[in-house]
């Protein structure tokens, strides 16, 4: 993880809006389009828990309702997706038609409560659940996966916008009382209880070539610091202690692949990287993370390690490295910044892939040493280095011109959000 | 894995190696395609061996001796031992391979006795006559682990790792503690053209288990690395503090003080420069930790620290940072590689030696010299500044050989005593003035390179 960056805390709405980790949009959609030619005797449930009141909605309302559909996924009777509105979808085949009509029944019971159920079934009211046989509603059922994902990225760019407003206000970070032990204990005594699902953040490292559109390659995964600072510990500025804060970090990486171990599901569908510390590569917590992973399937898995942390032990590093290598997972070395350049030789230490912090100086061509920057770029590999907080486009084509592939940070959301925004608007003008 | 039971001091301790005695007694009368190997964990040096590499090993492992419907045992002393049952030989090499390439680090993998012998571990083929070896060796490890568990249940209880819970308590007692008793010096020299060893600085630096008997006997002050890290910064004012008021009679050529990088940029630091003045001269040793923390803050710190003439030092250089960190680019004025007695050691040496080359002889310090084929192997690269157990012994040597008062004392004494700044050892020299001085020896000879 990286030290405590200067990131203005969400709203309570953009936090809403984010606490919807991963949403599946494209993935029921790509999942509908290879169905094409399979749709004969396949069906899909909305479980639209969306229309529930807030309160029954939290975190674990989803987990339970998700689970309810977990048998029936392991027996290769359907797929469950989970949209960032919370609606859950379920496309099955139509032997399974009963046992998920149980399921249902379940969940019926569990909101029973809830205004949605009570009013249930009455014309012209919304229901909680809509059914779809996809020989007859094929076209309906993916107009309705288009509609989602549209959704969903509106939501993203509204965050978008409001975060870019937000970036204007002066550091908050850089304020507030000393981190000490004493207020370091409470935290840590507060992450055991505390529920931090809605405090994960991801952020797309994505491929841009030339002047097409940014390809997403694999989702960071975090834990919003700004958020956390919010909730647990306002007024305490993080930063003033390097190393207490960098403590903080080992407690939350337990924390973080505790929470990746209960959302195997979602969150580790396709190719992540999580901020991890050496030291917890080697706890027992990480094996039981890479136990839970081999079960299910797993995309790629980038674990991403502090310089700091790589050095202050190496022996512990490379054994660490070589275990993660036989594992296949891949190992970035992150926060990699001008002045550590020189310090970082990427192939001495053996691991896959180098993060580099953007900085407006380096179109400038040089390292702190005086070496050409663009040498390092091909020494390391252009391929192998991902540049980070990208925040405008002079980031971009300096990044291009040395022959970078890969970048990180708010520009690249942004770029994502309008070509997402350009896609919906050529759909609708094809409907 | 099998469930090790507490021992509970009475006559029968279960331990796993007792365990493992049981399963080797039980298959006496059906050896047939048995086999046992002993991973020599416990012969890694022990940075190497803690609870995550066992942890590690043992998961390497453990899909391997399920799939031959073995079993494996983790000895007190961290030794691993698996039994199979008609395993495949081959599939057993390459896993040993894995593991073997997991400790490459290790001087124990790579470090060959030359008689063809595995250090790291040893198989057995339970079908034949090396069953009975087996036998005795977990018979062995048996009564060795009694005795352990034995000796542990009497023995001082462990010490607890330091939380930040801890670490709070612990700050507040540093900062009213006086840590001048705690100070250790040591003296670094260098040989020059003339052929004389002279004292070029001499290092201050607090004693951690002394300063752990004082501040918290129960705690591993070391145990987390960021936390201590973070103590330290108190420390470095402590000391700062107590080097102030030092009653030496002569001060060193300089001072070498380890320090954090945001101590050198603190008013503290400001306060004992003025004090020292042109009186001794200080060079600041950093942490390669502290600077890749900060780079920025690093190169700040070392231009402000030669523009006041004082050199900066980069410290606990070891063989792993050098092969694998460009230590050259920090551009300091000297660097501190910590000496052990594997670089010594054939092709070893030779990769330690080219990896000292970049930063040039004449800026490297070999410190924790404990012996004179330290100082040798380092003369033979053109190294000329040392500092170690060694270099002690010197001073101590060429003090007493000029100090009237010497008939009184040891070697021993004379070495301990200059290892100090006050207290009672200081007290019992009766001739301070040598005791401080920063005397000019002859060098150690260098002997020719043997061809």
């Amino acid at each position: 993880m990286l030290p405590p960056r200067i990131e203005p805390a969400l709203t309570a709405q953009q936090k809403a809006i984010a606490q919807r980790l991963v949403g599946q949009e494209n993935l029921l959609i790509d999942y509908l389009q290879k169905l094409e030619k399979h749709r004969r005797g396949r069906r899909a449930v909305v479980i639209k828990l969306s229309g529930l009141q807030a309160t029954n909605r939290r975190e674990h309302h989803i987990r339970i309702a998700l689970s309810s559909f977990e048998g029936l996924v392991k027996q290769m009777k359907g797929q469950v997706f989970s949209l960032t509105n919370s609606d859950l979808v379920f496309v099955f085949r139509d032997t399974a038609a009963d046992e998920v009509e149980a399921a249902t029944v379940k969940l019926r019971f569990m909101f029973s409560d809830d205004p949605l159920l009570v009013d249930d079934g009455r014309s012209g009211k919304p229901s909680f659940l809509e059914w779809f046989i996809l020989d007859r509603d094929y076209d309906q059922m993916l107009q309705f996966a288009h509609r989602m994902a549209a959704e969903e990225q509106d939501r993203r760019n509204q965050e978008l916008t409001q975060n870019m407003a937000a970036k204007q206000t002066p550091r908050q970070m850089g304020r507030g009382d000393p981190l000490t032990p004493e207020v370091l204990a409470k935290v840590e005594e507060s992450l055991v209880r505390a529920d931090l699902s809605n405090m994960m953040r991801r952020q797309a490292i994505c491929a841009i070539i030339g002047k097409a559109a940014p390809q997403p390659v694999f989702n960071e995964l975090f834990i919003s610091i700004a958020d956390l600072r919010e909730t647990i510990l306002p007024n305490v500025n993080l930063a003033s202690s390097p190393w207490l804060f960098q403590q903080l970090t080992e407690v939350l990486d337990k924390r973080v692949l505790s929470l990746l171990n209960k959302h195997d599901d979602r969150t580790v569908a396709g190719d992540i990287s999580v901020n991890l510390n050496v030291q917890t590569l080697l706890a027992p917590e990480f094996l039981v993370f890479d136990d839970n992973l081999k079960a299910s399937m797993r995309g790629t898995i980038v674990l991403e390690l502090q310089k700091v942390d790589v050095f202050v032990d190496l022996g512990a590093f490379l054994f660490a490295r070589d275990f993660a290598h036989d594992r296949g997972y891949r190992i970035c070395i992150d926060g990699v910044n001008l002045e550590s350049l020189p310090f970082v030789d990427r192939e001495r230490l053996g691991i896959d892939l180098v993060k580099m912090v953007w900085h407006p100086d380096m179109p400038q061509g040089l390292m702190p040493n005086g070496d050409s920057l663009d040498n390092y770029v091909r020494r390391c590999g252009a391929s192998r280095v991902i540049l980070c907080r990208c925040d405008n486009q002079e980031a971009i084509d300096w990044g291009q011109s040395v022959g970078i592939t890969m970048f990180q940070g708010r520009h690249v959301e942004a770029m994502l959000a309008a070509e997402a925004a350009k896609a919906r608007g050529a759909l609708r003008r094809r409907r | 894995m099998n469930v090790p039971v507490p021992g509970n001091g009475g006559p029968e301790i279960v331990t796993q190696e007792s365990l493992l005695l049981g399963a080797a007694e039980r298959i006496g009368r059906i050896r047939e395609g048995r086999m046992a190997v002993q991973i020599h964990t416990s012969r890694l040096r022990p940075q190497n061996r803690q609870d995550g590499h066992i942890r590690i090993a043992l998961r390497m492992l453990e899909p391997m001796v399920n799939a031959y419907r073995g079993q494996m045992f983790l000895f007190l002393n961290s030794d691993i031992v698996f039994m199979l049952k008609d395993a495949n030989p081959i599939d057993v090499e390459n896993m040993i391979y894995k593991l073997r390439a997991l400790f490459s680090k290790d001087p124990l993998t790579y470090n060959d006795a030359g008689d063809g012998r595995d250090n790291f571990c040893t198989w057995f083929d339970l079908g034949c006559s090396e069953y009975d070896d087996f036998v005795d060796m977990a018979r062995q490890a048996t009564l060795e682990a009694r005795k352990k568990v034995r000796s542990q249940d009497t023995g001082r209880p462990a010490l607890r790792n330091l939380d930040s819970k801890a670490l709070g308590g612990v700050m507040r007692s540093l900062k009213s503690l006086d840590v001048s008793p705690m100070i250790s010096r040591q003296a670094s020299i260098v040989i020059t053209e003339k052929n004389t060893a002279e004292v070029m600085s001499q290092e201050f630096f607090v004693s951690m288990a002394e300063l752990q008997k004082a501040l918290a006997p129960d705690i591993n002050l070391l145990s987390n690395r960021w936390l201590f890290q973070h103590l330290s910064l108190t420390l470095d004012q402590r000391v700062l503090g107590a080097l102030s008021e030092a009653k030496l009679r002569k001060l060193p050529p300089s001072y070498s003080l380890n320090l954090n990088l945001e101590t050198v940029l603190s008013k503290d630091f400001e306060r004992f420069e003025a004090q020292q003045g042109s009186r001794a001269g200080i060079s600041v040793e950093l942490q390669v930790l502290d600077i890749l923390a900060d780079s920025r803050g690093f190169f700040q710190a070392r231009d402000r620290l030669r523009q006041n003439g004082h050199q900066v030092v980069i410290d606990g250089l070891n063989e792993l940072t050098l092969q694998f960190l460009d230590t050259h680019e920090f551009d300091a004025d000297l660097y501190k590689v910590v000496w052990s007695p594997e670089m010594k050691d054939g092709e070893h040496s030779s990769v330690v030696g080219a990896a000292l080359r970049p930063l040039g002889p004449e800026k490297i310090v070999m410190s924790r010299c404990d012996s004179e084929a330290a100082i040798q192997w380092g003369l033979d690269r053109g190294i000329q500044r040392f500092q170690g157990r060694y270099v002690d012994a010197m001073l101590a040597a060429f003090t007493m050989a000029a100090c009237p008062n010497a008939a009184a004392c040891s070697l021993q004494q004379c070495i301990a005593r200059h290892n100090v700044i006050t207290g009672p050892l200081r007290g019992q020299c009766g001739n301070h003035d040598m005791l401080d001085s920063s005397p000019t020896m002859s060098a150690p000879k260098a002997r020719r390179k043997e061809s």
